[in-house]
């Protein structure tokens, strides 16, 4: 940082998209908050991206239109930009920066902390595997969430995914501890109509009063997306490591956060990577998602449930295929079932938690969890086949066991898999209807549960 | 009359077959329908169960609902209260800062003031502006700042001064309502500590 900061610099040498060069600057430093006075006197925010030979690449966070070379100017204020945290925070909704947006006062702050974090010395991390309910049975069932986990969901443009985050952010709690209990939202570059939506939704389940809700919408200017995951985090990163909470962070939509990035990696001229996204795409990600986690000797944890739409529904994009290398699985929505009317319409053979084996069986869900959950995975896959088949030589041309797993794949998809968007299932519940679909399926068609599982809880004949 | 006799026979014979027969039937259906009374008693009691249950769930929600709302309802007229306490106790501390008197230890502030001032600026030739109460202190002042100048504008503040180097390229502002400002919400932790919250 400037060691003095409060300097205000009026010659600006160009303004090109969301940057602004500012020249003959001396001592500015990398990320520093810069306040940008336009000629009627309006403030906006900015950081430091670049400097050197007196100059200073600022990006403006509120966009630069209505921006003039003459008569702009820019004050950089010393410190890189802090969001004010305290518990008050819970139960506020803020903007995509950080400012409130419920006509309430600044919160008083207990603290003022870096938005960019500080990231987590690797020997200090705790494995997870603390299971996390979120009342939706297939993902409590069959890609479970654990404390500490980054689990993102990959939808595709007009899909459910919004009202599967409301629903994940209303109902997710953590089983068998008083542990407390939040959830932090960021929406990045929603519509309005989204946006209150979410806060609605939340506000009439009651579900705000444990909840922070970060509002970037559609019409806010593109640049200020790049800081709202990262206020978010901010304040779920305090939450759990200085008050001892569970957080579960959701951040929609990260296809918008990417986009922002590619913006501002064009302006800069810097050499494009696929599809135009900067080549640091990968790395930028990871400052984000990697700030999920638990730390040795500290009670809380920051769980992360990122939602990307994928552009035409390609999962090989940048954005969906580098998230998948830095996250512990993914959650797909399959556009067939959304078509059928399916919510959650959740594709369980593209979708995985690959932590999940850790956050289940005795002790945490039940000791049958992971062997009902494969035989269903199992069970799905020979009914998604034998479906196929049908399609070709008829359902007369089926033998009896291929029926009953048609069967199965019906029930799973009408019992299982659909639920209705405030319907909060228990993992005992969600358990039984596995047992349900399994118990459709003869005896001996069972081959990776234990036995006296089977003897336990099959239904069948 | 051994026809009739033989009539009677056939029709008790007919009637005590039919009569045998109702009973048969009432008697397979009574079992029938205790059949079903009882096999439908779970199903009941299931159905009776689940009903419960929803019924449970439900209230659970809609009691989370009214205490999450009341709870935050309750949370945010307290923040307006607070809100209110330290904008009272800031516009009052603001008044005694204007009612200030302009001398002694005032004086050296405005010095000290100007000494930071230039020093972030790196030269003492600047232009310097402030208010109407404190433009004779300033002037005094800046006999100790060689190059500097005072400017014939006079600026809207609490007090304290407004520098700018004289190529017009770079300025800071040093007036008591700036400094204010930045410190606004560390003061405002400060206030509200006062009253009992973040603590």
């Amino acid at each position: 940082m400037t060691a003095e900061g409060g300097v205000q610099y009026s010659k600006i040498a160009e303004i090109k998209g969301p940057l602004v060069v500012v020249d003959d600057v001396d001592n500015a430093a990398f990320d520093e908050l810069v306040e940008i006075e336009t000629t009627e006197g309006e403030r906006r925010l900015g950081k430091v991206l670049e400097v050197g030979h007196g100059k200073a690449i600022v990006q403006v966070f509120e966009g630069t239109s209505g921006l003039s070379i003459a008569g702009t100017k820019a004050k950089f204020v010393g410190k890189v930009m802090e969001m004010p945290v305290s518990k008050e925070v819970l139960g506020r909704v803020f903007d995509g920066l950080g400012r409130p947006k419920d006509g309430l006062p600044d919160p008083i702050a207990d603290k003022f902390i870096d938005i960019n974090g500080e990231p987590m010395n690797p020997e200090q991390r705790e494995y997870p595997k603390d299971f996390i309910q979120t009342g939706v049975s297939v993902i409590d069932g069959m890609m479970t969430l654990v404390r500490g986990q980054k689990l993102p969901i990959f939808s595709g443009s007009g899909m459910s995914h919004n009202l599967l985050a409301a629903q994940i952010a209303k109902q997710a709690s953590v089983v068998g501890t008083d542990d407390d209990f939040a959830v932090v939202f960021a929406a990045i570059g929603v519509q309005y109509s989204e946006a209150e939506f979410f806060r609605r939704s939340l506000e009439e389940s009651g579900a705000l009063k444990r909840s922070v809700l970060f509002l970037n919408t559609a019409d806010d200017p593109a640049i200020e997306r790049i800081i709202t995951p990262r206020v978010a985090l901010t304040v779920a990163e305090y939450l759990a490591f200085e008050l001892g909470m569970h957080v579960l962070v959701i951040m929609t939509d990260m296809t918008n956060y990417a986009e922002a990035l590619r913006e501002i990696s064009a302006a800069r001229e810097e050499v494009p990577g696929r599809k135009g996204y900067p080549g640091y795409l990968y790395t930028d990600l990871s400052t984000i998602y990697e700030r999920a986690g638990k730390l040795n000797g500290r009670k809380g944890s920051v769980t992360q449930i990122p939602i990307l739409s994928m552009p035409s529904d390609d999962i090989t994009h940048p954005i969906p295929d580098l998230t998948g290398y830095i996250t512990e699985g993914q959650i797909v929505l399959g556009r067939d079932l959304f078509r059928q009317g399916v919510y959650p319409p959740i594709n369980i053979l593209m979708s995985l938690s690959r932590l999940m084996k850790d956050g289940i069986g005795e002790g945490s869900t039940r000791e049958d969890h992971s062997e009902v959950a494969n035989q269903v995975y199992d069970a799905y896959s020979r009914a998604q086949e034998v479906r196929a088949l049908a399609g070709i030589v008829g359902k007369a041309g089926l033998t009896g066991i291929d029926l009953k797993y048609m069967d199965v794949g019906d029930v799973f998809e009408k019992e299982f898999l659909t639920q209705a968007t405030d319907e909060n299932r228990t993992i005992e519940e969600t358990l039984a209807i596995l047992w349900k679909i399994v118990s459709k399926l003869p005896k001996n068609e069972i081959t990776k549960i234990k036995d006296k599982y089977v003897d336990k809880y099959y239904q069948g004949d | 009359m051994t026809s009739n006799l033989s009539l009677e026979q056939s029709i008790d014979t007919v009637l005590q077959k039919t009569e045998k027969d109702i009973l048969l039937n009432l008697k397979n259906s009574s079992i029938k329908s205790k059949e079903t009374l009882d096999n439908s008693l779970s199903t009941l009691e299931g159905e009776f169960d689940k009903i419960i249950s929803d019924g449970n769930k439900e209230a659970d929600k809609i009691g989370k609902q009214i205490i999450g709302s009341a709870d935050l309802e309750a949370r945010n007229k307290q923040l307006m209260a607070l809100e209110e306490g330290v904008n009272k106790v800031f516009s009052k501390a603001l008044d005694e800062i204007t009612n200030t008197a302009r001398s002694g230890d005032y004086s050296n502030l405005i010095k000290s003031l100007l000494d930071e001032s230039t020093k972030i600026l790196g030269t003492t030739e600047v232009i310097v502006s402030t208010n109407t109460k404190d433009k004779d202190l300033v002037q005094s002042t800046l006999s100790q700042f060689p190059g500097s100048e005072l400017s014939s504008e006079l600026i809207d503040c609490l007090g304290g001064v407004m520098i700018k180097s004289k190529d017009g390229t770079t300025s800071f502002d040093n007036t008591l309502d700036a400094r204010i400002e930045r410190l606004k919400p560390l003061i405002r932790k400060e206030i509200a500590s006062q009253f009992g919250v973040g603590n």
